[in-house]
């Protein structure tokens, strides 16, 4: 059945699902949009963001506090799932959550390459991953970036970051190595998934499924742009899409034609709804990758249902709180810089 | 010859009335043991669940405790049926 009824894993699953019927709902993103920074801290202020904001109300103001707040609930919420979760899920879990050590690593590379404050790029690290407070404080403590690689040593990621370092340092762009980073990092958690560890299976869908909403992302972006960037490396292998299906796709140059070869190579019901979308309705590359995120929101709600008591309900809520904290950092962001509601709109995903 | 050992088993087990009764009273316990303990094992699986759920919102909410108390103890109904049939087979 692939459904586990163990005791620890209900009560897991149980938990997830209250701390998400916890969050923001649409109508609050809404009633945002019409206030300001200060206002709209107040009212976080009366959520689950209380603890932070009270803390930090004394050291930061403005949109520092809302950042810094924001980041400090995200890993602190994060931490607490970790503990909580039992066995095979707790191992699946760090594994998403490695994610963060790549974002990490690339906040310190790059504040370090242009000269930032460590204090300063502290504010926006989120230790949720692998490498905790103590690990990132010594990575900024740290002034060359080769030093920094080298404290990395026993990490899963050093031997990527050892050969793609010398050369990003040269290009003097992170773009490449962050691909490559996380190239490896779903290479990796495809091998974890299929190591026949129970509930693997579960785990694979949803990566797959975050694979190819990655890569549609990836295109459409591309297609917006319109950079000469290789396509060929932005690619991550493991989803429904294949190397060579991706670089025909960002050969067409008709949007029609794009969105019909996607529906053919994707089978996903709320994708093609939002493809046909798409095909109609003109938005800017913003919208339809706030509305690709949605999409693949919804599908891993549609396969938490499915399987109540395995990895899936974790992930929602992993997933969805980050979207809140994105979502409200954007608002705050968009408000601090004076955007109308209508742009700050397409960047939140509800 | 196979009627023969047949009406010499049946000779040699109950004889007496003493005896068939007290082998019924037996039979009646072996029953009422059964009821209640199947339908404890009964009770426990189905609470396993609720009862793990429960605590699990009681945890995120604390107003969850009086519904997840509730909710915990309605599978025990299952072991007072049980029990109920006990007490019929023992003194009905």
């Amino acid at each position: 059945m692939g459904v586990n009824i163990s005791a620890p894993y209900i009560y897991v699953c149980t938990r997830m699902r209250m701390r998400k019927s916890k969050l923001l709902p649409k109508e609050e993103y809404q009633r945002m949009l019409n206030m300001s920074v200060s206002e709209i801290t107040r009212i976080i202020g009366e959520t689950e963001y209380k603890q932070e904001i009270d803390e930090l109300g004394t050291t930061f103001k403005g949109i520092d506090l809302v950042e810094v707040a924001l980041s400090w609930n995200l890993a602190k919420e994060y931490q607490k799932i970790q503990e909580i979760t039992p066995g095979t899920l707790k191992q699946f879990t760090q594994v998403y959550l490695r994610t963060w050590d790549i974002q990490n690593v690339l906040t310190i590379l790059r504040g370090k390459m242009h000269g930032e404050k460590a204090g300063k790029i502290k504010e926006i690290l989120v230790p949720a991953g692998s490498l905790d407070k103590i690990a990132l404080d010594r990575m900024l403590a740290e002034e060359s970036g080769d030093r920094i690689i080298e404290l990395l040593k026993d990490h899963r990621m050093f031997p990527v970051l050892a050969r793609e370092y010398p050369l990003a340092k040269e290009a003097n762009s992170f773009a490449r190595m962050e691909n490559e980073l996380y190239k490896n990092l779903y290479a990796n958690i495809i091998n974890d998934a299929k190591a026949g560890v129970k509930g693997g299976a579960s785990f694979l869908a949803y990566i797959q499924l975050e694979i190819d909403i990655k890569n549609v992302k990836t295109l459409f972006r591309l297609r917006a742009d319109k950079v000469d960037e290789e396509a060929r490396e932005m690619f991550i292998p493991g989803g429904s899409l294949s190397l060579t299906d991706f670089a025909s796709l960002n050969n067409i140059k008709d949007l029609n034609e794009f969105v019909d070869m996607i529906r053919a190579n994707i089978s996903n019901d709320t994708l093609h709804t939002l493809l046909d979308e798409v095909k109609t309705k003109k938005g800017g590359v913003q919208y339809i990758e706030a509305r690709l995120t949605r999409v693949q929101l919804e599908q891993m709600e549609k396969m938490s249902k499915r399987n109540p008591f395995s990895i899936h309900p974790i992930l929602v809520y992993l997933e969805k709180k980050k979207y809140e904290v994105f979502n409200l950092r954007a608002l705050a962001r968009g408000k601090e810089s004076k955007l109308p509601s209508e742009k700050i709109v397409d960047y939140l995903v509800m | 010859m196979a009627a023969e050992v047949a009406v010499a088993a049946v000779s040699d087990v109950g004889m007496s009335i003493e005896a068939i009764k007290a082998s019924q009273y037996g039979m009646k316990a072996i029953g009422a043991g059964l009821a209640v303990g199947l339908t404890g094992i009964g009770t426990g699986v189905a609470e396993m669940g609720i009862g793990a759920a429960a605590v699990g919102a009681i945890a995120e909410n604390k107003d969850f405790f009086g519904l997840g108390l509730l909710f915990t103890v309605i599978p025990e109904t299952i072991v007072i049926f049980g029990l109920v049939v006990g007490l019929l087979l023992l003194f009905l």
